[in-house]
């Protein structure tokens, strides 16, 4: 026994050592990375950023309604892709659907999430035209991908005993969905779903860039004319929405642990 | 009284086939419970005491034979009515209460059977509901408990949350899977005095299974053997011999459990 505890996983241990190595050794081997181009990184970026101050204020409105648009997007984009995982996230789940409807909605989910964003974006830009509404189809499309497959991880998690006692008492289907199911996977769910509205809204930043709407066309606008006064403006307002999500975040997940 | 009234539970020759396993759970069983009867089920792990148990809650489906609980015939295809579920309460060995719910809210999910099915899902209960809950509470001793989350509990506690919800469905017959395998020896004595207290206050009938043939002895009325899914004896408790425990469970593993019946 203590004999296979000595031999036992130390080649694995190595194994993996040797393979992150190699990746590391091979992904720098490039010669286009050239180290030596950091030398002179660090004057020029203190000029980039010099050119920052004062942040330009005057833009503020146009700003203001670029990031709220942005949340606007951020907000129905979440609202979408949780109406979506509400039918999505049950199907894909192996206690309460059957191998034949999981297995490939499980495979669609991935393909959902495997497709980026940003081609999405212009997927929809071209079939929808400018605006928020490619921004909000894109975000609906992507996030289901991932939110469905955490909605139904949140259901397979679901203790059955319980809910065989509520059978047990006389509940009807509805009565253990309410009193049984849901609050057991309420937290999980309202979680997972902050967390995503959170990525929703970081993602939805760059969706301007490709014209489905939002702060990241001012932020393209900017930086390409090197207005890099207003982009500081931008930046700014980015911040602030960032932080505050992640405030918001904190005290919602607090209330309901 | 006639007789149907006076009957908790009869079976005739009962038999269930899980699909897929060789051996039947249950083989020809056939016996009747008198109503405010107390009886234990013995028998080792995996001998069909809880799938007897689980059919006479109307859980288990496609077994044959006839079984009549509480003066009603169960179907082998369908789930009883949420009336006749309501009056036969479950205690299951692993407690089965919703964690984060609060101990006077897994107490109301008791109630589920009696509610409005709509009403209910709303959070809307009559004053009846509540009535019924407090009494539960209160005969499961538990009262200071009411407000605290059952993740908060110990072991010994969520049995008496558990034997609460039961108890407000009203049962007037209350089946109990292994209720105290899972406590520590007081509190598992606890339990079953709690068990036999609330049975004679509410006059109903109670079936538990158990490992314990000391307690079982102690608090039924009646043991029922069950081994390898057919019943091997069913005897008075005051007959109880070690010779029988034995004969459930085969004689070297147990004799220091046959003992205890003995002295």
């Amino acid at each position: 026994m203590s004999d296979r505890l000595r031999h036992d996983r130390s080649y694995r241990g190595w194994l993996t050592g040797i393979l992150i190595a190699a990746a590391i050794l091979w992904a720098g081997s490039g010669s286009d990375v050239e180290l030596s181009r950091l030398v002179e990184a660090g004057p020029r970026l203190a000029a980039f950023l010099g050119r920052m101050f004062p942040p330009d204020l005057s833009v503020w409105p146009e700003v203001q309604k670029g990031i709220l648009e942005t949340l606007r997007i951020a907000i129905l984009g979440t609202f979408g892709s949780v109406a979506a995982s509400c039918i999505l996230g049950p199907l894909a789940a192996d206690t309460i659907s059957p191998k034949w409807i999981n297995r490939p909605v499980r495979l669609l989910l991935a393909l959902m999430r495997s497709i980026p964003l940003i081609l999405i974006a212009m997927l929809m830009v071209g079939a929808v035209g400018l605006g928020p509404l490619p921004g909000i189809l894109a975000i609906t499309f992507h996030a289901t991908g991932m939110l469905a497959k955490f909605y139904a991880e949140a259901i397979e998690d679901v203790n059955q005993t319980p809910v065989d006692a509520l059978e047990s008492a006389g509940a009807t289907l509805l009565q253990k969905l309410r009193y049984g199911i849901w609050p057991q996977m309420a937290p999980t769910i309202l979680r997972d779903t902050i967390f995503r509205f959170e990525l929703n809204l970081r993602e939805s930043l760059v969706l301007g860039v490709v014209g489905a709407g939002g702060i990241g066309f001012l932020i393209q606008t900017y930086v390409r004319s090197f207005q890099y006064e207003k982009t500081a403006t931008v930046a700014i307002a980015i911040a602030i929405v960032i932080l505050a999500l992640e405030w918001i975040n904190t005290i919602v997940r607090r209330m309901f642990r | 009284m006639n007789t149907i009234v006076r009957t908790a539970i009869s079976l005739a020759d009962v038999n269930h086939h899980y699909p897929g396993v060789i051996q039947p759970s249950l083989t020809g069983f056939d016996f009747s419970v008198e109503r405010g009867a107390t009886i234990a089920l013995i028998g080792p792990s995996g001998a069909g005491k809880s799938t007897l148990l689980a059919l006479l809650d109307g859980r288990l489906r496609n077994w044959n034979g006839a079984v009549s609980v509480l003066g009603n015939s169960l179907d082998a295809h369908t789930a009883p009515s949420r009336t006749d579920r309501a009056k036969t309460g479950f205690i299951f060995q692993e407690f089965a209460l919703v964690e984060r719910a609060s101990v006077a809210r897994n107490v109301m999910n008791g109630r589920l059977g009696h509610t409005g099915p709509v009403a209910s899902l709303f959070g809307r209960f009559s004053q009846l509901d509540y009535d019924a809950v407090d009494e539960a509470i209160e005969d499961a001793g538990i009262a200071e408990l009411a407000d605290k989350r059952v993740d908060s509990l110990s072991g010994g506690q969520r049995q008496r949350v558990a034997i609460a919800r039961c108890l407000a469905q009203e049962p007037e017959l209350l089946l109990a899977d292994e209720p105290i395998s899972n406590l520590d020896p007081l509190s598992a004595e606890k339990t079953l005095k709690l068990l036999t207290q609330i049975r004679q206050k509410r006059d109903m009938t109670l079936v538990f299974s158990s490992h314990q043939p000391d307690l079982a002895k102690r608090f039924a009325d009646r043991i029922i053997g069950i081994r390898a899914g057919a019943m091997a004896f069913d005897t008075c408790a005051s007959d109880f011999t070690a010779e029988m425990y034995q004969d459930v469970y085969g004689t070297e593993a147990v004799a220091d459990n046959a003992l205890r019946l003995v002295g």
